[in-house]
Formats: structure tokens, C-alpha cells, sequence
């Protein structure tokens, strides 16, 4: 370093003179003044450090000196070494004699303390248990790393550069401006503006690229420029919270960290930022009766009522219940999707609940008509309630007479909704439809609208189709309607409906995706603490009203629904109508022997082939999966992770064995080396024990045989020092024939990185690797379980399965036979005839020629 | 080694001994045909400033410095098996402040000697491979770190003895630990390098519970919850080569490579980001003809001079705490065998 230093400021120098005759002179100076300047200041920081450095190191050392002598104050009695000394040697006092001249002694002691005998233990490396396989980390990557050995007598061998197209060349290393770089830079083209010599002149003098000086410079400049914007600006994000942020960026680290198959952050399996595979297939929304909820809080929309009571006279009351009642219906009709066959009763329920409400809205709209006092007819409403809660039916039946008097234009409307399943009506009818609503909306004035709106759901109650329709009629009117109150003191919950920010309508259309039209699971689930149930069903009537008209449309035949069902139809099956859909989902059940699995995969399987044990990648295909499938392409199945529906050609339908079966290869998932999955096995599942939460999954008691390494229903293994070699591993409990013992876990390699690390490994002639598939070999040096530690043998009492579970694959070790308890677990690890170490293709009963030797595992490639 | 940038240069000591002191060869003693691997004063009890142990081979040697130039040889202990061969050694003490002598080498099994008894307190089997190097806690002399070629370091309480903690896992050492050393003040500091190229600087802060812990167990050892510590605070990559000695000063760090020099630098961590930071590169002590691994420096109980052979059996003896650094001076050995040569207090 001192010599390049000193080169470079003679260099400079040389420079220097010869160019000042020229203008760069002037600068070439200046730069070799900057730079002396920064590095004498570079020399006084350094000397600051270590003065400040050594104070510190003062008065440690003193606090060590304390401690140190405070103990010979407590023991001033000698405890130490009381014993005469077992010889002396005196050479030469100091200060006297020759340097260069000194007494070599040779130390002869007559007794010696023993130090007993301690069993040695194995060798082995530090490694950490793991249950579950891992990822290797990119820092743990030996590959392009120059690695050194030194043999027992420390020569040195260069293992890990050998092959050229292993030297990855480093990318153009970007240069990190130091703060003197930075200073010299600033300074230089401040004073002598950005000339392309200047640019030229301090690239060469700092030795990096022009274009890096330059970009080097705008960021200075920025930063120097926009110091105090910045700060404000920060000051700023950090008082607005995450609300002004979008959804999507709101769940940037949920989709980039959160594991879908894992259900977990951070999957060390999958890693981070794996592609977003959106099902095509929706489930149902977690439907729940009108009738069973209770309010969700106290500004649940089915506590309006009770809200009412307590504000006097507020007309906006009114529109707030008119506006719940909606949305209770517009609850209802959101679960009809979900619960077809129920939707009747349901709307016999939804309609009782209704009623109170309406007649009350009647009764006030009635009131209002004759007196405009708005105030005294509210009053009177409340009163009035309790006794119409109490018939509800009866009054029901006034009101429906009453209605029926003075919204005769509404009559005609019951005879057009005869279609009460749903199918769509010709547009005429519909239509006429909304002229005569349009027509009566015209002609009352917004109280009469209100009447109008309760009216609707009056009829609902002979036909709940037709009902939601003029509710959603309703809804269009709804904003005048709150204009014409707004003014009257609302409730506070009404309040903030106008202010949704950008991420609550985000989120609100995630509720609604989530859980249906349910204000209260929206509001509980999604916007807890942000808007109350109340809010979130204004809202959502609001934003049902500010759809276009498109009920009127042939296709679509619930017009509440419309926007949720739309949202949905626009993303997958634009063309498809509901029940020819529903009709597809219905035929998840019908599984047969026969087309489970993929016809190639059912051939490999036949071939009586090892499994080829592709990796597979979930393919994010819509509906079916065509020829550009990934999965199809990669001859794996689609699995329930793949984006395509259930009825995709290419999925691994799973098996249909009785209970306790699936141990042959009867069972197609048997047969495939795959594990069963509760989620697509049709007689595959998991039982809760007896009923009592919390009990583990008994054994055998009819339950699928085919999920071991997915419940974890393994041996307990013990780690000992083997009869054999090394470390052994051994069994508790004895086991029969086919048991599974446990998983050989590992960080998943790449093949190339296998090859590197086993270069290093057999060196150290211990290897852990294992072959998992086309893309991953297993290694569990570092990382792993005790049955790492199982020792090969050519006739073993164990076997190695690469099985299938839920997508990954995984290593379990199986009994071949049975086996006794404290028994040593041996399986062959099958390497390839040329690819054997020496100890393992010698013949059974030869004795192992080293310790460590016996602690290779499968690998795939040995490449000499 | 990468270009330094502008202003970020390390002083470099010049090889001109200062002749600011001088030093002697007083004794020359031998012991057997077998190379000692380790010689070090006891640091930890004023008491015993000058005793030394010596390790080679199978043999634990302790020695007395006294006036006149006097070396008295204490004690000496050979373990049973002549297989062993001792590579560290370093002194510890109980609570009451009994000292022990704690050894450890080839064979992975650490040694604690209660020397004022002149018997074998404890053996600690658990490493998987050899021992390199062995430091003590300097303000709980109870603890002592061991690096191993086992790629893991360890702590352990020779009181009780109980494997605390493992440093190790998957931010730790990708290959043999060489050397390891407490810091001098923060308790629950330490840094480790070894094979692998790296420095890595530990805290054991959120596991302290387990030191007080070990402390107080009196169950087996073995059913102590020994934990884990998977990542170091800051991993520094100042060295292209394996780095075989590392020794805190003050808050910098001291460290060799195979690069002829001893390097200081300060690690800059991020707060954010735990084991992520830079090492700024402050000094340079040149030692020539030190291209070879597995030469170690040491340091003075004031951590005023640092010590330091090398292939041609010459020992560099700088000042580490002036600046630029300045070489107090030049000796020339006869013996080969010395590697390791602490400065006593003397």
C-alpha cells in the first residue's frame, strides 16, 4: 500500500510538470493538493482514533487490574502453588553477560501429573438440527469462491479455483466513494465546472470509470442541493402513516415474504418473493345467517335501531336505517352464492328483520306527508317501535296495505318478478322495470323516496329477487338522499363515510372478496380501527350505487351481486355464467381410479423406474393449463398450488383408497411416490384424536397410512458412537417392516454447488449429500438430522424414499424389516458403480480401513 | 487485496526498530524433542503475574519467573493418551479464584487443571474436531471460548463445567475456527476468524441469562440448555486468506493473515442491519517473512506491545498503541520452534 501510494503521488507529480504549461495543469495540482490535503487529514483521524482508542484501553486495563488484585487481597493466603518447585534453571541476571550467548537447558522434570484417560469422541462438524428442509442462503455458496486447503503436513493445494469457468468474473465492482473521494470530487467540479477534461482528469486521478464520476456527482449534488428538502421530507413520511400508501405496497412484504404453501414469513423451503399464484378457483365466502349474528359492536349496523332510540328526531336516521336495512338485504343476498338451497329461509329471515324497520320508515314517511315536522314523527316513531317489534308480522301487513295504496305504481313490479331462481329476464320486462321506478322516483320528493325504498323491500318480501333489484334502485337515490339530511345532525358513525382513503377501499374489496357483502367480518377482519361496521355498510351500499346499470344486462340476474360477482367474472371466466360454473366445481367429487395422475407420470411409474423426481414449481395458469403450462412442461402435475382449477387435465387428482389403506401401490399416490394429501385424497384425512383438542393424531386407527412425513409420525432416533465407523445412528423403539423411522433433512443445493462442495467434502471424506431431484441435492453437513448419521451398508436393515409431500420433495428413511429396539441403522446409499468411494464398493464384512469414512451419503456426481 | 480509496489509507509502521527498549534472551529452556505450541503468563490474578504454562505434545508445563533471572518449573502434567498434542492453553480461575490451567488440542477435549491441587478439575468432551485456540474471560475468569476445526466456538464454564453456548450455525464459521478472543471491557463481546477468511464479531447479550444460568447448575452438565448462537453482529472481510490470530484492542481489532503484516481496523457496524458494517483499515505492522499460517501474535497484559515470529525464527516486537505504529524491536531467535511469544509484564 505505501508503495502504491508513493507511486501514484510521483506519478501525479510527473504529471504535474509536464502538463502545467497547459490548463490542465492548474487542475492536475489542485487534485494532488486535495488529495494530500484529505489524506493528512486521514492521518490526524487515525491518530485521533487510537489516542481515543487508548484511553479507552487505560481504563479497562485498570478495571482488569483491580480485578485481578482484588483477589489476592481476599486470598492473601497462598492456595496457589505451595509445592516446592520441581527444578530451577537460573541463566543470566539482567544486565549482565552475552546477547548473543545463552544457556540452552533441557527441562527435566522427575514427576508429572497425570492426566486421566477421557473416551474421545467421534469427529464431526457443528451442525444444527433441523425438522424441516432448508434453502441454501446465497452467502453460503462456495461456488466462484477461492478456496485453500493445506494437506496433513501444510502444503498448500488449491481445491476451489481449479476449473476456469468456475472463476466467476466479479461484475464491474461498484466503486464506493470514500468521503475524501467524495470531497475531492465535489470540490474539483465546483470550481472547475463539469468540462469533459476536468470529468476525465479526476476519473484517471481517482482511477474509475467517467460515468461513475459523473453519477457520482449528481448524487452529491443532490444531496448536498436537496439536504433540507430531503429532511423535511422525511420528517413528513414519518408522521403520515401507512394509510396514504396503496394496498399493493401496503402488501409488498406479505407477498414477497409471506410462504402460500407454508402459511408461514420467511419460508427457509420456498424463499422469498416467490411468483403470486392466484387460484382461478374462489372458495366460497364463510357465510353466517342474518338471523344468527349478533351486533358486532356498537356501531354495528344491526344496532341501528338502538341508535335510533337515543338520537332525537335526526331524519338522517332514518337514511342511516334505510341505509342498513339495505344492507342487510344486501347481506343476504351476497350469502345466496353460498347457501343456494337456504336462501328462502334466509330471506324469510332477512325479510322479518326488515319489517320492524320498514314499517317504522313508513310509519314516519306517512308522517312526514301530512306534517313537515320531521322531529315530532321521529318521536313518535320511536315509540311506536316497541309495540310494532312485538307483531312485526301484523304490522307488516298494514304496511304492505298501505304501501300498497300509495305506491300503486309499484304494484305492477310483483307480477314482473315471477323469476324467482335467478334466471335472467328479458330485457323489456326489466326495463319497464326501472321506468316505472325511475317514473315514481321522479315524482316524489326525497321523503316519499324514502317511502318508496321501504316500500321495495316490502315487496321483497313476496319475492326477494325482485326485492334487491329495487333496493338497488334504492341505493341510486341514496346519495340525495343523504345530501337532503346531511345537513340534520347524522350519527357520528355516518360521518366519515366520505372520507375513504385509498387503502380502506382496498381493503374493503378485499372484505368483499374475503367474506361476502358482511359489513361486520369487514370492518372486525379488515378495517378494525379504522371504520365501523356502520360505515363500511353505507359504503358499501354507496359503491354498489355508483356501479353502472349493468343488472339490467341479461346475464346477470342479482344485481347486488353483480359487483362482486363482476369483479370476480372480469378476472377469470369473463364469458361464463354462475352456474355453469358452479356446475364445474361440483365435479371435484367424481374421481376415478383411473385418472389420477398424469398418463406420463403413470408410465414412468410402470417402467418400475426410480421416481424422476422433477421439481415442482407451482404454474400460475388460469382455469386449465394449456400446452405453455410450466407444470405440463416439466412433466410434473399440477398440484393444488398451481393457479389452474381442480378440474385442470393435469392434476394429481389424488386417490380414493378405503380407510387405512394407501400402503401399496394400490393407492395411486402410493404408486407415484407421493405422500396422500387430506386436501385432494378423497378418504385421506387427519382426525383430531378423540374429539379432545390438543391430542395427537393416533397411529393406524383409520387413518391414511400414506402421510408420515407430513404428520411427522416418526421414530424417536438416537445418536451414538456406530459398531461400525463414527457416528451411528439408532433406534429406540423396535419397528416392522416398512415403518417410517424419520426425514434425512439438509440444505437444498443446486447440482453445481453439489459438485463444488463435494470436491471439498470428499476431501475431508465425510460427505452428507443426498440427491433429491433434477434440481436439488440435499445437504445436511451443516444443517441437518441425526439420521444423517446413519451408516451405509450394502445390506441394510433400512431404505431412502424420495416421497412427494405437499409439492416438495423429501428424504424418508424407512425399515426395510423389522427392527429391535437399540438396533444401528444401516441403508445402502446407492451411490453409482463408478461413483463409489472405495470403502463403500468393497463387499460386505471388509473391514473399513478409516473412521470418518463411513459418513458419505448418496451423491449425485463424484467428479474427479 | 482491493484498492484503497482515497482516504481510507491504513498507516503503516516503518521496520525501523525504535531501540525504545531492549530485550534479552535470559533463558533458553527445552522440553523433549516435541515443538511447544503455546506459552502464556497468567493475566488474570495479580498474585501469579509471573507464572507461565508451556503446551507440546501431551505435556501441560508450568514455570515460575524469579529474580535473578531464575525460571523455577512449577508443575507438569502429560495426559494418559500420547496421542494428544496440546495445541492452546490459557488460565481461568474459579470463583473463589483457584487457578486453572485450561488446555485443549488434537483431540477435541478441553482440560481444566486446578493447579494449586496439581489435579484434573474436568475434561469437557463436545467438540467434534481439535481445538486451536483457548481465551478466558479476563472479568469472569470463570468462562473461557474455545475455537475448534469443528467450525463452531464455544463457551464454557470451567467452574461447573457447562457448555453455555455454541457459536455456530448458519451465519457462523464456514470452516476451522482458528482463534477467538474476549473483548476487554464489553463482556459479552467476542470475535472469532479462522479458515474461512473472516473475522466475525459475536454478542452473547441476549443469552447472558444462560451464563448466570451456568453458574448456578447443579444438575448434570449435560442436561444444560446449551443454546445456539447462529449469528454474529458483524462478519469483516479484511483478510483474503485464512486469518489465524485475532485479539481485540480496545474497541478496534488486531488480525493476521498470511499477508506479512498484522492489521488494525474498526469495525463500523449498521445499526439496522445486524451483520452487516464495514471495517475501516487504520494500521499496518509489517512483519516480514510471515507468509506462512498458524503464526499467532500476542499481546502485553497493557496491550502496549505486541509480539510476533516469523518463518525465519525472527520476533517482531511492536508498539501497538502509537501512530503511526513503531517497531520496538528486531530479535533474533535460535530456535525455530517459537511461534507464539507473549510480552510479560516484565
Amino acid at each position: 500500500m505505501v508503495s502504491r501510494a508513493s507511486d501514484s503521488s510521483s506519478k501525479s507529480r510527473k504529471s504535474y510538470s509536464e502538463q502545467s504549461n497547459d490548463g490542465l495543469g492548474n487542475l492536475t495540482y489542485k487534485l494532488n493538493q486535495l488529495k494530500k490535503q484529505v489524506q493528512a487529514e486521514r492521518v490526524v483521524s487515525v491518530k485521533d482514533k487510537i489516542e481515543k482508542n487508548r484511553k479507552k484501553i487505560e481504563n479497562d486495563i485498570s478495571q482488569l487490574l483491580s480485578t485481578t488484585s482484588r483477589k489476592s487481597v481476599i486470598f492473601a493466603m497462598d492456595n496457589g502453588f505451595g509445592n516446592m518447585p520441581l527444578c530451577k534453571y537460573s541463566g543470566f541476571p539482567q544486565g549482565l553477560g552475552d546477547r548473543d550467548y545463552v544457556n540452552s537447558h533441557e527441562v527435566v522434570l522427575s514427576t508429572s501429573s497425570k492426566l486421566s484417560h477421557v473416551q474421545k469422541i467421534p469427529p464431526y462438524t457443528t451442525w444444527i438440527f433441523l425438522d424441516k428442509n432448508q434453502r441454501m442462503a446465497e452467502d453460503q455458496s462456495v461456488v466462484g469462491r477461492r478456496r485453500i486447503y493445506y494437506d496433513q503436513h501444510g502444503s498448500e493445494a488449491l481445491v476451489c479455483s481449479d476449473s476456469e469457468e468456475d472463476i466467476i468474473e466479479p461484475e464491474e465492482e461498484k466503486h464506493e466513494f470514500s468521503d475524501g473521494e467524495d470531497r475531492i470530487l465535489w470540490t474539483v467540479f465546483e470550481e472547475h465546472g463539469l468540462g469533459e477534461e476536468v470529468i476525465n482528469a479526476v476519473s484517471q486521478f481517482i482511477g474509475i470509470a467517467t460515468s461513475e464520476v459523473q453519477d457520482r456527482y449528481s448524487t452529491l449534488k443532490e444531496k448536498y442541493d436537496g439536504k433540507n428538502l430531503k429532511e423535511f421530507e422525511d420528517a413528513g413520511h414519518e408522521r403520515g402513516i401507512a394509510l396514504e400508501k396503496s394496498l399493493s405496497a401496503a402488501l409488498d412484504s406479505f407477498d414477497n415474504l409471506f410462504c402460500r404453501r407454508c402459511l408461514l414469513f420467511d419460508c427457509r423451503l420456498h424463499g422469498c418473493s416467490q411468483t403470486l399464484i392466484n387460484p382461478s378457483e374462489k372458495q366460497p365466502y364463510w357465510s353466517e345467517y342474518e338471523d344468527d349474528r349478533k351486533p358486532c359492536s356498537n356501531h354495528c349496523y344491526l344496532q341501528s335501531r338502538a341508535v335510533q332510540d337515543t338520537v332525537e328526531g335526526s331524519a338522517g336516521n332514518i337514511s342511516s336505517i334505510i341505509t342498513n336495512t339495505e344492507g342487510t338485504l344486501l347481506h343476504c343476498n351476497a350469502e345466496v352464492p353460498g347457501a343456494h338451497s337456504d336462501i328462502m329461509a334466509g330471506e324469510r329471515c332477512n325479510s322479518k328483520r326488515v319489517l320492524p324497520v320498514t314499517s317504522e320508515a313508513v310509519d314516519s314517511s306517512e308522517v312526514a306527508i301530512g306534517n313537515e315536522n320531521t322531529d315530532t314523527s321521529m318521536q313518535s316513531l320511536g315509540k311506536r317501535k316497541a309495540l310494532e317489534l312485538n307483531d312485526s308480522v301484523k304490522v307488516f301487513d298494514e304496511i304492505e296495505e298501505s304501501l300498497n295504496k300509495k305506491q300503486k305504481k309499484l304494484l305492477p313490479l310483483d307480477v314482473l318478478t315471477a323469476s324467482s331462481d335467478g334466471i335472467p329476464r328479458p330485457d323489456t320486462k326489466s326495463g319497464h322495470h326501472v321506468g316505472a321506478i325511475n317514473d315514481n322516483e321522479l315524482q316524489m320528493t326525497s321523503k316519499n323516496t324514502i317511502k318508496k325504498s321501504v316500500s321495495a323491500k316490502v315487496v321483497s318480501h313476496n319475492n326477494i329477487e325482485h326485492n334487491i333489484m329495487d333496493g338497488a334502485k334504492d341505493v341510486n337515490k341514496e346519495p340525495e338522499m343523504k345530501q337532503s339530511f346531511s345537513k340534520g345532525e347524522l350519527p357520528e358513525g355516518v360521518l366519515c363515510s366520505s372520507e375513504w382513503k385509498p387503502i380502506e377501499k382496498e381493503l374493503y374489496l378485499k372484505g368483499v372478496e374475503i367474506f361476502g357483502r358482511n359489513s361486520c367480518l369487514i370492518a372486525r377482519n379488515l378495517l378494525s380501527g379504522l371504520k365501523t361496521c356502520m360505515e363500511v355498510s353505507t359504503y358499501m351500499r354507496d359503491s354498489s350505487s355508483s356501479m353502472p346499470h349493468k343488472s339490467v344486462a341479461p346475464s346477470s340476474f342479482l344485481e347486488e351481486t353483480v359487483k362482486v360477482d363482476t369483479d370476480y367474472a372480469e378476472q377469470e371466466m369473463p364469458a361464463r355464467p354462475r352456474l355453469l360454473r358452479r356446475r364445474g366445481r361440483a365435479r371435484k367429487l367424481k374421481y376415478s381410479w383411473k385418472s389420477a395422475g398424469h398418463p406420463s407420470i403413470w408410465k414412468r411409474i410402470a417402467d418400475g423406474k426410480n421416481q424422476s423426481c422433477k421439481q415442482y414449481t407451482p404454474c400460475g395458469c388460469q382455469s386449465m393449463c394449456g400446452k405453455q403450462c410450466p407444470c405440463l412442461h416439466n412433466g410434473t402435475c399440477c398440484e393444488k398450488y398451481c393457479g389452474c382449477s381442480k378440474s385442470c387435465k393435469n392434476r394429481f387428482r389424488g386417490c380414493h383408497c378405503a380407510k387405512s389403506q394407501c400402503r401399496s401401490r394400490q393407492c395411486p399416490c402410493f404408486a407415484a411416490g407421493r405422500e396422500c394429501d387430506p386436501d385432494v385424497c378423497r378418504n385421506c384425512w387427519v382426525s383430531c384424536g378423540d374429539g379432545s383438542l390438543g391430542e395427537p393424531p393416533k397411529r393406524g386407527d383409520g387413518q391414511c397410512g400414506n402421510m408420515r412425513l407430513l404428520l411427522r409420525q416418526q421414530q424417536r432416533i438416537l445418536l451414538a458412537k456406530s459398531d461400525v465407523a463414527g457416528w451411528g445412528a439408532f433406534l429406540k423403539n423396535s419397528v416392522s417392516k416398512n415403518d417410517y423411522l424419520g426425514e434425512y433433512t439438509g440444505e437444498l443445493i443446486s447440482h453445481r454447488e453439489a459438485d463444488k462442495r463435494g470436491k471439498i467434502y470428499d476431501r475431508a471424506n465425510s460427505s452428507f449429500l443426498f440427491d433429491l431431484n433434477d434440481q436439488y441435492v440435499l445437504d445436511a453437513y451443516r444443517k441437518g438430522d441425526k439420521l444423517k448419521f446413519a451408516n451405509h451398508s450394502s445390506n441394510p436393515n433400512c431404505f431412502a424414499k424420495v416421497m412427494l409431500v405437499a409439492g416438495d420433495h423429501r428424504v424418508g428413511i424407512f425399515a426395510k424389516e423389522h427392527i429391535e429396539a437399540s438396533e444401528e441403522l444401516f441403508y445402502d446409499y446407492r451411490y453409482g458403480p463408478d461413483q463409489a468411494p472405495a470403502w463403500a464398493r468393497k463387499p460386505e464384512g471388509s473391514k473399513r480401513e478409516d473412521s470418518s469414512v463411513s459418513q458419505g451419503r448418496a451423491k449425485k456426481h463424484q467428479s474427479h | 487485496m482491493a484498492r484503497t480509496a482515497i482516504g481510507c489509507e491504513p498507516l503503516v509502521g516503518s521496520l525501523t526498530p525504535s531501540k525504545k527498549r531492549e530485550y534479552r534472551v535470559t533463558n533458553k529452556l527445552q522440553e523433549g524433542k516435541r515443538p511447544l505450541y503455546a506459552v502464556v503468563f497468567n493475566f488474570i490474578d495479580s498474585r501469579y503475574f509471573n507464572v507461565f504454562a508451556t503446551v507440546g505434545g501431551n505435556r501441560v508445563t508450568v514455570y515460575q519467573c524469579l529474580e535473578g533471572g531464575v525460571i523455577a518449573a512449577l508443575q507438569s502434567y502429560v495426559d494418559e493418551d500420547k496421542e494428544e498434542s496440546f495445541y492452546t492453553v490459557s488460565w481461568a480461575c474459579n470463583v473463589d479464584g483457584i487457578p486453572f490451567l485450561v488446555a485443549g488440542g488434537i483431540n477435541g477435549i478441553i482440560r481444566v487443571i486446578d493447579v494449586s491441587n496439581e489435579k484434573l478439575h474436568k475434561s469437557f468432551v463436545g467438540h467434534g474436531d481439535s481445538i486451536n485456540e483457548i481465551r478466558t474471560q479476563p472479568l469472569k475468569p470463570s468462562l473461557v471460548v474455545s475455537a475448534s476445526k469443528d467450525e463452531s466456538v464455544r463457551l464454557w464454564n470451567v467452574q461447573t463445567g457447562i457448555c453455555i453456548l455454541i457459536f455456530a450455525g448458519a451465519g457462523g464459521h464456514r470452516n476451522e475456527v482458528l482463534s477467538v478472543d474476549f473483548h476487554p471491557s464489553d463482556i459479552y463481546r467476542i470475535a472469532s476468524c479462522g479458515m474461512d477468511n473472516t473475522v466475525k464479531i459475536w454478542s452473547m447479550k441476549e443469552f447472558w441469562t444462560y451464563v448466570e444460568k451456568s453458574f448456578t447448575w447443579t444438575d448434570l452438565p449435560s442436561k444444560f440448555p446449551t443454546k445456539y448462537v447462529q449469528f454474529p453482529v458483524f462478519i469483516a472481510s479484511v483478510h483474503s486468506n485464512y486469518v489465524d490470530c485475532n485479539r481485540w484492542l480496545g474497541d478496534f481489532i488486531l488480525s493476521k493473515s498470511v499477508d506479512n503484516e498484522i492489521v488494525l481496523w474498526e469495525p463500523k457496524m449498521k445499526e439496522q442491519s445486524p451483520g452487516e458494517g464495514t471495517a475501516d483499515i487504520l494500521q499496518k505492522y509489517p512483519v516480514p517473512e510471515c507468509d506462512i499460517w498458524f503464526i499467532k501474535f500476542s499481546c502485553d497484559f497493557h496491550y502496549n506491545a505486541a509480539a510476533i515470529g516469523n518463518r525465519e525464527g525472527k520476533i517482531f516486537v511492536w508498539e501497538l498503541q502509537s501512530s503511526p505504529p513503531v517497531l520496538i524491536a528486531r530479535l533474533i531467535c535460535f530456535s525455530l520452534h517459537v511461534k507464539y511469544n507473549p510480552q510479560s509484564v516484565y
